[in-house]
C-alpha cells in the first residue's frame, strides 16, 4: 500500500508544481488580460533560483523569494507596453515574450548554461514543501478573488467602461495582476527548478505554455475550483489511459475541443453554476416584482 | 455647486455631435435634457464622464476642471452615471453587482486586499450589509444570489441604478432610465430621484418621456442637432416653436 501510494508521489508533486502555474494564468485571465507569459516567467524565476544556488551559493529559499521577485518585476516592466493591446493581440505578444526568454536562455550560456542546460541544482523541495506552497497559493487567490481586488477584476474583465465609469483604475488594476501573476510565475519556476537538478531552456517553451493553458480552459477560468480541477485532471488523465500511451496527445486533444464545445466554462465552473442553479431553484421563487423603490 | 460645461463642443472629423453647449447642473435639483434621436444627448454625457475626448470647452466639477481627467477619476471626484443600453455585469450575483459600485469607497491597503488581513475582510462585510440595505429598498433581496445577466429588462435597469447608487454620487448622470419601465415603476423611480435631490445631490435626467421629464424637472434643455436650442422650466421650454419645430417638423419642414 506505501509503495502504491509513494509510486504516485512523483505525479502529485507535478499536480502542485503545475497548480501554482494554473493559478499564475488563471489570476490574469480573471482580471481581464488575455497574457500567456505564465511560462516564460516561470523561466526567469527558474533561472533566478538555479543560477543563485548554483553559481553563487545563496541558501534556497533566498534564491526563491528572489525569483518571485524578479518574476513580478520582469511581468511588470511586461504589463508597460501590453497596457495598449487587448485580446488576442496580448496573447501573441506574450507568446512572443516567451520565446524572446527562450532564447535569451539559450544564448546566455556563460550564466544559463545555454542548450545544455544548468546542472548540479540540489533537489531541495520535497512533496510536503510544495504542499504548503500549494495551499498558501490557494489562500492567497481566495483572499484576492473577495477582495476590493477581485471585484475589481470581474468589473474589468466584463465590461471596462463600466468598471471605469465605477471609479476603477484599468491600467492600476491590470498592472496589480501583472505584478502577483508573475510572482507566482517566478516562484514556482524555482520551485521547479529546486525540484528538479536541472533546468534547459526549451522546458519553458510552446509545449509548457498550452498545457498550462489547458487546465485553466478545462477546469474553468472564474472559480477558485477551475484550475485545481483542471490540473488533476490532466494530470491524472494520460495515467488512466496508460493502455492508450500512443494516443496519448489524440486523447487528451480530443478531450479539449469537447470541453470548448460543449463546457466552454470549464468542467469545474459549469458543475458549479449547475448546482448553485439548482440551489436557487429549490428556495421559493421571488415574489413576482416586487416593486418598492425608496 | 454645480456640474458647468462651458461651449462644450465635440467634433466627428467633420461632423459637429455636439456646438458650444452651455449647461448648469445645480445640486439639491433635477435638471433635464432632452432632444430628438441623434440630438446629441448621450455624447454630452459620453463627455463629461470622460469617456469621450472632448475638442473644445470645459467641463467643470464644482471647482475642478474634469474636461481632460480619465473616466476613473471623474467618478472618484463624485459623479455617476447609469447607461441608456444596459451594462451590467452578467456573469455575477446581483449582489456583487452592486458590490462593485461600492469601489469608490473601499480603502483598505493593497496589501490587505492581497492577504485578506482583517480590514479588508471587515471592508467586504460592511459594504455587503450596505448591498443589501440597497435591495431591500429596492424590493429585489430575493433576487441577491441570481445571476445579473438572467433578470428581465427592468430588473437590470434596477440593479444598475443600485450600483450608481452605491457609489454614493454628489451628481448622478442618468441616461434614459425609466425606458422599458411601466407606469408604476417609472413612478417609483421618479419618487427615488426627488428624495435624491432632495438630499442634495444634482442630477441630470436624459429622458424621451416629455411627461416624465416636465414632473421632475425644474429646468430643462433643448438639444437638436449637437445644438441647444432652448432652456428653461419645462412648460416655457416645451412651448418654444425651435422645439416644437425640432420634435414635429417646423412650418418649412
Amino acid at each position: 500500500m506505501n509503495a502504491y501510494v509513494l509510486g504516485y508521489l512523483p505525479l502529485f508533486d507535478l499536480f502542485l508544481l503545475h497548480l501554482g502555474l494554473a493559478y499564475s494564468q488563471w489570476l490574469v485571465l480573471r482580471s481581464g488580460v488575455f497574457s500567456l507569459a505564465t511560462v516564460g516567467v516561470a523561466g526567469v524565476g527558474a533561472y533566478t533560483g538555479g543560477v543563485l544556488v548554483v553559481t553563487y551559493g545563496l541558501p534556497a529559499p533566498v534564491a526563491l523569494v528572489a525569483a518571485a521577485i524578479g518574476g513580478g518585476l520582469v511581468s511588470l516592466l511586461l504589463a508597460i507596453p501590453l497596457a495598449r493591446l487587448r485580446g488576442v493581440y496580448q496573447a501573441i505578444a506574450t507568446v512572443a515574450f516567451i520565446q524572446i526568454m527562450l532564447s535569451l536562455n539559450n544564448y546566455a550560456e556563460k550564466i544559463t548554461g545555454g542548450a545544455a542546460g544548468l546542472n548540479g541544482i540540489p533537489k531541495v523541495v520535497d512533496t510536503l514543501t510544495l504542499a504548503v506552497c500549494a495551499l498558501a497559493t490557494i489562500y492567497l487567490m481566495t483572499a484576492i478573488t473577495g477582495s476590493r481586488i477581485g471585484r475589481a477584476f470581474d468589473a474589468i474583465r466584463q465590461n471596462e467602461a463600466v468598471a471605469a465609469s465605477l471609479g476603477v483604475s484599468i491600467e492600476a488594476h491590470h498592472r496589480l495582476a501583472f505584478i502577483v501573476s508573475g510572482a507566482l510565475a517566478g516562484f514556482y519556476g524555482a520551485l521547479e527548478a529546486f525540484h528538479s537538478y536541472t533546468l534547459v531552456p526549451s522546458q519553458f517553451g510552446f509545449p509548457f505554455l498550452i498545457a498550462i493553458l489547458s487546465y485553466v480552459v478545462f477546469g474553468g477560468r472564474n472559480t477558485i475550483w477551475g484550475p485545481i480541477v483542471g490540473t488533476a485532471l490532466l494530470i491524472i488523465l494520460p495515467e488512466l489511459a496508460r493502455p492508450l500511451a500512443e494516443a496519448r496527445m489524440l486523447v487528451y486533444g480530443l478531450l479539449l475541443i469537447l470541453t470548448i464545445n460543449f463546457l466552454p466554462k470549464g468542467v469545474a465552473d459549469t458543475l458549479i453554476e449547475r448546482i448553485h442553479a439548482k440551489r436557487l431553484r429549490a428556495k421559493p421563487a421571488p415574489a413576482p416584482a416586487p416593486t418598492a423603490g425608496s | 455647486m454645480a456640474l458647468k460645461l462651458v461651449n462644450l463642443s465635440k467634433r466627428f472629423g467633420g461632423v459637429t455631435a455636439s456646438a458650444d453647449v452651455n449647461m448648469t447642473v445645480p445640486r439639491g435639483t433635477i435638471t433635464g435634457l432632452i432632444g430628438p434621436n441623434g440630438a446629441g444627448k448621450t455624447t454630452i454625457i459620453n463627455m463629461i464622464t470622460g469617456m469621450m475626448d472632448v475638442s473644445g470647452g470645459q467641463i467643470l466639477l464644482e471647482d475642478r476642471d474634469i474636461t481632460r481627467a480619465a473616466p476613473d477619476d471623474i467618478c472618484r471626484a463624485g459623479l455617476a452615471r447609469t447607461f441608456q443600453n444596459i451594462r451590467i455585469l452578467p456573469e455575477n450575483s446581483v449582489l456583487d453587482n452592486i458590490l462593485i459600485g461600492f469601489h469608490r469607497h473601499e480603502h483598505c491597503s493593497t496589501l490587505s486586499a492581497l492577504f485578506g488581513l482583517p480590514a479588508s475582510r471587515q471592508e467586504t462585510q460592511a459594504i455587503r450589509d450596505k448591498a443589501r440595505s440597497l435591495l431591500t429598498q429596492f424590493g429585489m433581496s430575493a433576487y441577491a444570489d441570481y445571476p445579473a445577466g438572467g433578470l428581465s429588462y427592468g430588473h437590470q435597469r434596477k440593479v444598475e441604478m443600485m450600483r450608481a447608487l452605491a457609489s454614493e454620487p454628489d451628481y448622478m448622470l442618468l441616461d434614459e432610465p425609466i425606458a422599458g419601465m411601466n407606469d408604476v415603476e417609472s413612478d417609483i423611480l421618479a419618487e427615488l430621484f426627488q428624495h435624491l435631490a432632495e438630499a442634495g445631490k444634482g442630477i441630470l435626467l436624459i429622458e424621451h418621456n416629455i411627461r416624465f421629464v416636465s414632473k421632475l424637472c425644474e429646468k430643462i434643455y433643448v438639444l437638436d442637432g449637437g445644438r441647444l436650442i432652448a432652456e428653461g422650466p419645462p412648460a416655457q421650454a416645451l412651448r418654444d416653436p425651435a422645439v416644437i419645430a425640432a420634435y414635429i417638423g417646423g412650418s418649412d419642414a
